[in-house]
């Protein structure tokens, strides 16, 4: 083993991540390497420092206090109720749980509706995550987990990783290159999302189940940034991007003429 | 039957790894109160998807959502910028400093200093890195966990984790050769 391969396997070794037998090997190469040692000595100290200078928040008390309040009024009407009122319930509890925040949080929601129906404010959630998505996207070092400008590498690519991988078109003739894709988070489901460029204006195409997307031709917008949602083969598919409103409506109509 | 399940489950869920989430959120969010805030919605999303739970790493789950709510304000935080400033380490709130138990003062003076300057050093990470130190150093998931957690794959972690790594440890050794009168 040599230097270059020990310094990759340090890691997962010192996280306890790496199977016995490469264990072994790694600390052959250990015993003979001051340098590979040195390595494994610093991710020791940061360790160390990390945990003794930089120390777990607990939760305050007062924190708990309030999800458990929140435990008790959700689960209480729940007792007397059928099983199938259960699970509605549940759900309508929490929802107006939920806005009973909002509000205290300091009506901060407000200007994103205007009447509150629960399923406006799911609806405005998905939204809300959507753009999260789409801005750490941004900010992180790379917006894909799968680079590609081919269409045929980037949809094997999903499968297996979501329920239903999408229909994945290029339109570099048209303006609008295929860069990549990547997995993300709406509500507590995974997507797969497509990402192109136009321009300098980087385009995510979140592919979401027909029960979680928000209503179609409804753009929504929100500091300076675009959702569209346009049906994509049988999906509905969410467009965010701050591109220009006609750039958005020409990719729009792209991609609702892909069979 | 299940969504009976579902809501004990996602209490108890909650309860037990509340330290984990508000550990997370205090490094997402830089301040107590938004991340009080942000687990307690959390919570309330929790509930709501409980339904949507696959089995799998709960606790992953679980901060995968907590995550998505620090993220969705922060978002909300930065919306009157253009750039998405996901960072703001210097309005970073003083109030949530590490407190020391040492009662030798010099001592004290220099561990708050390190904690102040080690806690600047993680807050100017960026959060990609920043999220997966803390997840491993601090709340010890495996690497599985952490994928599950932030929906990357495992691959991934591991990059981030050592490029994290890579870039605490310059930082911090740059921060010890500007300080040498004072040692670290």
């Amino acid at each position: 083993m040599d230097c270059k391969i020990a310094s990759e396997l340090l890691p997962p070794y010192f996280d306890g991540e790496l199977d016995r037998t490469t264990s072994r090997e790694l600390e052959a190469h250990l015993d003979g390497c001051a340098h590979c040692r040195d390595a494994l000595i610093g991710l020791d100290a940061l360790r160390t420092t990390l945990r003794e200078e930089a120390p777990r928040h607990p939760a305050p008390e007062l924190l708990r206090a309030r999800i458990r309040k929140e435990i008790s009024r959700t689960s209480v009407p729940m007792q007397s109720a059928a099983f199938a009122a259960r699970s509605r319930h549940a759900g309508w509890l929490a929802m107006a749980a939920s806005w009973v925040v909002m509000f205290a949080a300091g009506g901060m929601w407000m200007s994103m509706r205007n009447h509150a129906g629960a399923n406006e404010d799911a609806q405005s959630q998905i939204s809300r995550d959507m753009f999260a998505g789409h801005w750490r996207a941004l900010a992180a070092n790379s917006p894909f987990d799968v680079v590609s400008t081919d269409q045929h590498t980037v949809k094997p690519w999903f499968a297996g990783k979501v329920s239903v991988a999408p229909l994945v078109q290029d339109f570099t003739a048209q303006g609008f290159a295929l860069v990549g894709g990547r997995i993300d988070y709406v509500g507590s489901e995974r997507v797969p999302v497509l990402v192109y460029r136009h321009g300098h204006h980087l385009i995510d195409v979140f592919v979401l189940s027909p029960d979680h997307a928000p209503a179609l031709d409804n753009p929504v917008q929100s500091q300076g940034y675009l959702q569209e949602t346009v049906m994509l083969g049988g999906q509905p598919a969410t467009i965010v991007s701050d591109m220009g409103g006609a750039d958005l409506a020409h990719f729009a109509q792209l991609l609702g003429s892909v069979k | 039957m299940s969504s009976v399940i579902g809501q004990s489950f996602i209490d108890d869920l909650a309860l037990r790894h509340l330290d984990a989430a508000y550990n997370l959120g205090r490094w997402l969010l830089g301040n107590e109160h938004e991340a009080a805030d942000a687990v307690h919605d959390a919570y309330l999303r929790a509930v709501r998807a409980a339904g949507t739970y696959a089995g799998g790493n709960e606790r992953a789950w679980w901060l995968a959502i907590v995550r998505n709510c620090c993220l969705a304000r922060l978002a909300l935080r930065n919306k009157n910028k253009r750039e998405l400033a996901i960072d703001d380490g210097s309005t970073a709130p003083e109030r949530w400093m590490p407190r020391s138990d040492s009662d030798d003062v010099e001592n004290h003076v220099d561990s708050a200093q390190r904690q102040s300057m080690l806690k600047q050093h993680l807050q100017d990470l960026p959060l990609n890195f920043r999220e997966v130190l803390i997840l491993r150093e601090i709340e010890e998931l495996s690497y599985r966990e952490i994928a599950d957690a932030l929906e990357i794959p495992i691959g991934t972690v591991m990059s981030r984790l050592a490029r994290g790594r890579d870039l605490l440890q310059k930082a911090l050794a740059e921060y010890a050769t500007t300080q040498a009168p004072h040692g670290l």
